[in-house]
């Protein structure tokens, strides 16, 4: 059998014989013989470092919550994929790689909180004054402060402030939790000041302060709770693949299906008639110069 | 909603199109409607139906668990694995277990999901791409966790009907599949002691079932008819484990793909940091690696009939001859044969190979 390396690379993370698996220097199985948990095995992948109890009790309450979200982009992507019976890993991976600029931005926010805490040492200011003036250059400039607001859970996140509060009860309190305290507290004055409703802080605005408090990267963070999420997603499309009628169209099912034909509504250019060839050079120039088709350009 | 006494115009303006006229059509294409179907109010409206959670305002809650509850009263991820795909609370040894099996599963060196992660990596990606990719990489060979336990079920499920020991059984799932790469009996890890620990770790902390019983039955039967050395692999002892933790093999193949995606994140983040980006057309193949036909000159397309070869065969002998013509044309797909089925109650049984 062939055991070459696909690819030829210098890696820090780990190499593999055929005595031993061995990440950053662990034999991985003498880290599992030795009792240590998954969590554990996480810090040491992408932080070299055994972590202490209280960061294991941590990382694993926050993927622990994070972790089943029912339905969000994530779940949906991955039913959607599963409509088709493709092997079920494609569905995960669709539900993976949802998470992108708006669901679930781990890393956007612990950039966010990078940039603002690099100034405040350029800058000479305090964490709260560097916080109010993220919030500030946020909302001058219309944009959304990252980790604030949630969709659904419109009445706060039920996992967002219980994270910060299992951070402080493991006195695992930083500058990080710090900063984004006061992020809220800024977020909150002014939204209030400004007569808008009240928008609580969400699980990437706690969860991933959190994971940057106990040292990991932003983009680690941001793998962390994306692929987490991939576990609950798999069995969201397990049990469509299992349960439920493929294609999602049937009209034998009592409730209509997502794909049903009557789900879809049209708002696109009305129905025309399809030019001729020997038409077609003219049609096409005087659409093109009438330029109504712009507007649906996208 | 348009239809066709909205627009008769439309199809009075039309002509001939094509073939649509065509009286071989099952159909008056020139009377079919336009406009999309009016909601249905027969019957109720779609709704998303899960068994494995919901969430309102204030909750998240699966398997009936408010899932904020279950990490305040001290569980953590691992948990909410069986929770999710099981509706239960795990025992504190099977919790123990299944943080040595992940671990275990986590990382493998640069195998493939870490490849493809690095090659996504390569073309400045967002990290979930990556991450993403390399899920990709579990199938029927490599992370064949669903090939493996969807066979031993099948196999004991004949034991019972069939009234086999679990011996000949094992025997039989052997002598039937012995070259298959979901057997969980290899040559791989016979200097690696880490499976043989996985199942001896089971067996101690009690969870050790019928399934790590079976593989362990399956090995002794390979070993008797393998030609060279061979022992239970990282594939048989995860895949029992799992399956005796009460995984399905689909779970068990979701949750492993999933567990190593945390590693691919790290080879994605070490590309980018130790390598370069990927321009269009940058990466070269060198001839010394082509085996293809010789080159040759474009004809000119004035030309084209006197070249051109009909691919069309008018009778099974000629088909049947052209067949074995084209296998030999490596990348047509001729050579290969798959059973491409609904993978939604079983997957991983199917041959994919070369014919």
């Amino acid at each position: 059998m062939d055991r070459e390396p696909l690819i030829n690379r210098k890696t820090a993370i780990s190499y593999k014989t055929e005595e031993k698996t061995v990440m950053r220097g662990y034999d991985l199985s003498e880290l599992a013989e030795e009792g240590y948990s998954f969590c554990d095995a996480l810090f040491v992948m992408y932080q070299n470092r055994i972590p202490t109890e209280e960061e294991e009790k941590m990382l694993k309450y926050e993927m622990g919550v994070f972790m089943e979200h029912s339905m969000s982009p994530s779940a949906v992507g991955a039913i959607g994929v599963s409509a088709g019976r493709p092997n079920l890993p494609c569905a995960i991976a669709a539900a993976v790689t949802t998470f992108g600029g708006v669901h679930g931005p781990g890393a956007a926010h612990g950039y966010m909180l990078n940039k603002y805490l690099e100034r405040a040492k350029k800058e000479g200011k305090t964490v709260d004054e560097m916080a109010k003036t993220l919030v500030d250059e946020y909302m001058d400039a219309g944009k959304p402060v990252m980790g604030m607001g949630q969709p659904q859970h419109i009445d706060s996140d039920p996992r967002a402030e219980p994270i910060h509060l299992r951070q402080e009860e493991l006195k695992l309190e930083g500058v990080y939790l710090e900063f984004q305290r006061a992020l809220e507290k800024h977020f909150h004055a002014r939204r209030k000041e400004e007569g808008r409703s009240y928008v609580g802080v969400n699980v990437v605005g706690s969860g991933n302060t959190a994971l940057m408090e106990i040292g990991f990267s932003p983009n680690a963070g941001w793998c962390l709770g994306s692929v987490c999420r991939g576990f609950s997603c798999a069995a969201h499309a397990l049990f469509n693949m299992k349960k439920g009628r493929a294609w999602g169209a049937s009209r034998n099912e009592p409730m209509v299906q997502m794909i049903d034909l009557s789900m879809i509504k049209y708002v696109g250019p009305e129905d025309r008639v399809v030019p001729k060839q020997a038409d077609r050079q003219e049609y096409a120039r005087k659409q093109k110069e009438e330029g109504e088709y712009k507007k649906w350009v996208i | 909603m348009g239809n066709l006494t909205d627009k008769p115009e439309l199809n009075q303006k039309k002509g001939k199109i094509g073939n649509l006229n065509s009286p071989k059509n099952p159909f008056d294409y020139n009377q079919r409607e336009y406009g999309t179907v009016p909601l249905d109010t027969n019957r109720a409206p779609f709704q998303w139906v899960s068994e494995v959670a919901y969430k309102n305002v204030h909750r998240i809650v699966s398997r009936g668990y408010d899932t904020t509850e279950v990490m305040e009263e001290g569980y953590g991820l691992v948990d909410m694995l069986f929770i999710d795909y099981q509706a239960r609370i795990p025992l504190i040894e099977e919790e123990k277990m299944l943080n040595y099996v992940m671990i275990l599963a986590l990382e493998d060196g640069l195998s493939m999901p870490a490849v493809m992660s690095r090659m996504v990596a390569r073309s400045k990606t967002f990290l979930t791409q990556a991450a993403g990719a390399s899920i990709l990489a579990f199938g029927h060979a490599y992370g064949a966790y669903s090939a493996f336990g969807n066979r031993l079920e099948s196999y004991l499920s004949r034991a019972d009907t069939e009234g086999l020991t679990i011996e000949a059984a094992a025997e039989l799932l052997v002598e039937e599949n012995m070259n298959d790469e979901a057997l969980g009996v290899s040559d791989l890890m016979l200097q690696d002691p880490a499976a043989q620990r996985m199942i001896a770790r089971a067996e101690k902390l009690g969870v050790a079932g019928k399934y790590i019983y079976f593989t362990r039955k399956i090995v002794k039967a390979a070993q008797k008819i393998s030609d060279g050395p061979v022992d239970l692999d990282m594939l048989g002892a995860t895949g029992a484990t799992m399956l005796d933790l009460g995984f399905s093999p689909e779970a068990t193949w979701a949750i492993l793909a999933v567990t190593r995606a945390f590693a691919a994140g790290a080879h994605y983040i070490e590309e980018v940091e130790r390598g370069e980006p990927c321009r269009t057309g940058q990466t070269l193949t060198p001839k010394s690696f082509y085996d293809g036909p010789e080159d040759r000159p474009v004809p000119p397309l004035k030309d084209r009939n006197k070249n051109a070869k009909s691919g069309i065969c008018h009778t099974v002998d000629e088909w049947a001859a052209a067949r074995e013509e084209r296998k030999k044309i490596v990348g047509s797909g001729h050579a290969i044969i798959e059973e491409i089925e609904d993978p939604s109650k079983k997957s991983g049984i199917k041959k994919v190979g070369k014919l």
